[in-house]
C-alpha cells in the first residue's frame, strides 16, 4: 500500500476546465471519497490517478513515484468500474488470473493466488462460470477479486455500487468497508452519492465545476461545511437554506426575511455575521437542528406544513418558508397535518451562516 | 370481467390477422426466391434437349449429371475453363477479404475510440464512396489501373473491391466497437496490458462476429462482381466466375444444363458460407438495435 498525493491537478478539453487545481494527499491506508454532482471531476481526477487520461498539468505521486508520464500497466494500482468491466469472453478465473497473467507469473502462482482471492471473496464456487452467469453483486465481488488478487499500491473505484439494487448496494457497502478494514487498503472511491461517502469514507472530497471545495472527514464536512454548495449536497434529508437580511439595532443582530418576520441572533453567531461582504446571508439549518411548534413561541418564526412523509422510525415534515423549503425531522407521534399553520425555532448552537455574496461559511 | 375477455379476444384475433399475413407473404417470399433456385437446380440435371423442350418439363425425365462431371472433368477443354475461373475467383475473393479485414479493423478501431482532427470528414468521406453507382467509376478506375499497369491482372480486381467493399466493412466494424464498453480496455491496461495488448486479448476476440460478417460481406461482393472483372480482363485464363459463366453463351446454341449446373456451383461456397456463419451475420447486422 502507498500514499497518493496531487499537487495543482489540472485537466483542460479545450476552453473547458474538467478538473482545476486540485491537491489533496490521501494517506497509506486511508478511504477517500470523491464525491459530487454529475460533471463535478471526480471520474476525471480519478481517470487522471489511473492514467487513462493524459494530465494538464499539476503532479500526482503514488508511494515514492511521480507517475505522471507512467502507463497505467506501470503505476501499480487497481481500478473497479462501475460496469465492472469483467471481460465477457473470459471464465470468473480467467478474470482475475488477468492481472497476474500479464504480469508473466507462474501459472502455480497465479493459481494459488486467484483461490485465496476467491476464497476471501466467496465466489469460489463460480470460478468457471462467465460473468454475463453471475447476478449483480457477484460480478461486483468478481471485479473485487480481479483488483485486490495482485496487492496493488492503491485502489480505485468508480461509483462500483451503483449499478447494484439498493438492498444489495448496502450490503456491498459494508462488504467495501470491511475489505477496507481487513487489507488496510488505500482506496480512492469516486460516487455521486454522498450517503455512500459519508458511511464508508475517512475522509470526502467534495467536488464542485472541477473545483475541490472541501477535503475533510465526513463528521467535519457535516457539522462544518465550507460553503453552501457543500452544506447542500451533503447530508439527507438536505440542510435548509434561507435567504435573510441582517440588521443591527441597539447592539442586537437581527436577521430578517422578505416577509418581515425576524431571528434574533446569539452573541456567537452575531459574531459571525459582522464577517459578511454584504447584508445578505443565508441561514442553514439541518433537519434534526429545527424545533416545530404548534403555537407561536419566543424566537419562533410562522411556516406552513408543506408535505408529511412518515419513514417509521423518524417523519419527515417539509414546510414552506419564506418561498423555501425547510426539511424538519419529527417523532413519529407528533401529529401534525399538511397546510396546517405551525411555528419553527432554529437551534443558535446548529446553525450555519454563509455569506450570501461569496456563498462562504461565516466563521466567529 | 365480461368485457375484459371480450376486449382481449378481439385483440388476439387481430393479432392472428397480422401474423397470418406475415406468414402469406414470409411464404410468397420464400416462392418468389425459391423457385429460380429451384428451376436452376433441374435445368441443371437436364438434358440439353430437355432444358429446351417446350411445353417445359417441370421434372427431368432423365435426370443426368453429365453436366457436373462435364464441368468438373480436367480432362476436357469446358472442365478446364470451368476449374481456372473458380480458382481465380476464389483468389480475387480471398485476397479481397483478407486485406478488407485487416484494413477496416484496425480503420473501424480508430474511427470508434480515438478523437483525431478531420474525424468526422474522414468517416464520411468513406461513405460518400456508397452515394454512387458502381458504373460511374468504371472509366476512371480503368484509365487508372492502366496507369498503374494493373490491367489484365487480378491485382486490379482486389483493389477495385477493396473500394467498394471497405466503406461498409468500416461502417459495419466501428458500430460493433461503439458497442464494446470502453471500460473493458481500460481496465486491461490498468491490469497491465499495454493499448495493443489490450486490443489484441480483449477487443478483438469480442469483435469476432462482427469481423466475421464483414469477411463475409467482402468475400460475397467480390465473389459475385461481373462488369468490373468483364472490363479489367481480357484474357481468358484471368476470368473470373461470372465472367467465365458467360462462355457457356454462343452465337447459336446455349448449353442451358451447363449454364446452370456452373451457376450452381458458383452459389455453393457463398451460400456454405452464409450458411455456416449466418447467425454472426444475424448478430453484426442488429448490433446494438437492443440494449443488452
Amino acid at each position: 500500500m502507498a500514499h497518493v498525493i496531487l499537487k495543482d491537478l489540472v485537466k483542460t478539453y479545450g476552453p473547458v476546465y474538467a478538473v482545476r487545481d486540485v491537491s489533496l494527499t490521501v494517506n497509506d491506508g486511508e478511504f477517500v471519497a470523491l464525491v459530487g454532482p454529475s460533471g463535478c471531476g471526480k471520474t476525471t481526477t480519478l481517470n487522471l490517478v489511473a492514467g487513462l487520461i493524459p494530465i494538464t498539468s499539476g503532479d500526482i505521486t503514488i508511494g515514492e513515484r511521480v507517475v505522471n508520464d507512467l502507463d497505467p500497466k506501470d503505476r501499480d494500482i487497481a481500478m473497479v468500474f462501475q460496469n465492472y468491466a469483467l471481460y465477457p469472453n473470459k471464465t470468473v478465473y480467467n478474470n482475475v488470473a488477468f492481472p497476474l497473467q500479464m504480469r508473466r507469473m507462474s501459472s502455480s502462482m497465479i493459481d494459488q493466488k486467484v483461490r485465496d482471492a476467491a476464497r476471501m471473496l466467496d465466489i469460489s464456487h463460480l470460478l468457471e462460470r462467465r460473468p454475463r452467469e453471475l447476478s449483480g453483486g457477484q460480478q461486483q465481488r468478481v471485479a473485487l477479486g480481479r483488483a485486490l488478487v495482485r496487492d496493488p499500491a492503491v485502489f480505485l473505484m468508480d461509483e462500483p455500487l451503483s449499478n447494484l439494487d439498493a438492498k444489495l448496494r448496502v450490503q456491498m457497502r459494508s462488504e467495501i468497508k470491511r475489505f477496507h478494514q481487513d487489507f488496510d487498503a488505500t482506496i480512492i472511491y469516486v460516487t455521486h452519492d454522498q450517503l455512500e461517502a459519508v458511511t464508508m469514507a475517512d475522509k470526502m472530497a467534495v467536488m464542485n465545476g472541477g473545483y475541490l471545495q472541501q477535503y475533510d472527514t465526513p463528521a467535519q464536512v457535516f457539522a462544518n461545511p465550507v460553503n453552501l454548495f457543500v452544506a447542500s449536497f451533503v447530508g439527507s434529508p438536505a440542510m435548509s437554506l434561507i435567504p435573510l437580511e441582517v440588521t443591527t439595532a441597539g447592539g442586537r443582530t437581527i436577521l430578517t426575511s422578505a416577509e418581515k418576520w425576524t431571528i434574533e441572533l446569539s452573541d456567537q453567531n452575531a459574531r459571525k455575521v459582522q464577517g459578511a461582504t454584504s447584508r445578505k446571508v443565508v441561514l442553514g439549518a439541518r433537519h434534526s437542528a429545527i424545533r416545530l411548534h404548534k403555537s407561536q413561541v419566543a424566537g419562533s418564526v410562522p411556516a406552513k406544513v408543506y408535505t408529511v412523509e412518515p419513514t417509521g422510525d423518524v417523519t419527515f415534515v417539509q414546510v414552506f418558508l419564506s418561498g423555501t423549503v425547510v426539511n424538519i425531522s419529527l417523532p413519529p407521534t407528533f401529529d401534525v397535518e399538511p397546510d396546517e399553520q405551525i411555528w419553527l425555532a432554529f437551534d443558535q448552537n446548529r446553525m450555519h451562516l454563509f455569506d450570501g455574496e461569496t456563498e462562504l461559511a461565516l466563521q466567529a | 370481467m365480461n368485457a375484459k375477455s371480450g376486449v382481449s379476444t378481439l385483440r388476439r384475433r387481430r393479432m392472428d390477422g397480422w401474423r397470418w399475413g406475415g406468414r402469406i407473404f414470409l411464404l410468397f417470399m420464400l416462392i418468389y426466391t425459391a423457385v429460380p433456385m429451384v428451376w436452376m437446380l433441374l435445368t441443371s440435371i437436364k438434358s440439353g434437349f430437355a432444358a429446351m423442350a417446350f411445353p417445359p418439363e417441370w421434372w427431368p425425365s432423365e435426370p443426368t449429371l453429365a453436366s457436373y462431371r462435364n464441368l468438373l472433368d480436367p480432362e476436357n477443354s469446358v472442365g478446364r475453363d470451368f476449374l481456372r475461373f473458380f480458382w481465380n475467383s476464389l483468389v480475387v475473393s480471398t485476397l479481397t477479404t483478407i486485406l478488407a479485414v485487416l484494413v477496416a479493423v484496425p480503420a473501424a478501431y480508430a474511427f470508434s475510440r480515438f478523437r483525431f482532427p478531420g474525424r468526422r470528414f474522414l468517416f464520411f468521406s468513406v461513405l460518400l464512396r456508397n452515394m454512387f453507382p458502381a458504373v460511374i467509376f468504371l472509366v476512371p478506375l480503368f484509365i487508372l489501373m492502366r496507369f498503374l499497369g494493373l490491367v489484365n491482372t487480378h491485382g486490379s480486381l482486389v483493389l477495385t473491391y477493396l473500394t467498394f467493399g471497405l466503406p461498409l466493412a468500416i461502417w459495419l466494424l466501428k458500430g460493433f466497437y461503439d458497442n464494446i464498453p470502453v471500460q473493458l480496455e481500460q481496465a486491461a491496461r490498468i491490469d497491465g496490458a499495454t493499448r495493443l495488448q489490450a486490443f489484441v486479448l480483449i477487443v478483438m476476440p469480442l469483435s469476432v462476429p462482427g469481423i466475421i460478417a464483414t469477411a463475409i460481406y467482402s468475400f460475397i461482393g467480390a465473389w459475385n462482381e461481373y462488369i468490373y472483372a468483364y472490363t479489367f480482363l481480357s484474357k481468358n485464363e484471368q476470368l473470373t466466375l461470372p465472367v467465365g459463366v458467360q462462355r457457356f453463351f454462343s452465337e447459336n446454341t446455349t448449353d442451358f444444363p451447363g449454364l446452370m449446373a456452373a451457376s450452381f456451383m458458383m452459389s455453393v461456397p457463398v451460400v456454405v458460407l452464409f450458411l455456416v456463419l449466418q447467425k454472426y451475420f444475424v448478430r453484426a447486422l442488429t448490433e446494438g438495435a437492443v440494449k443488452h
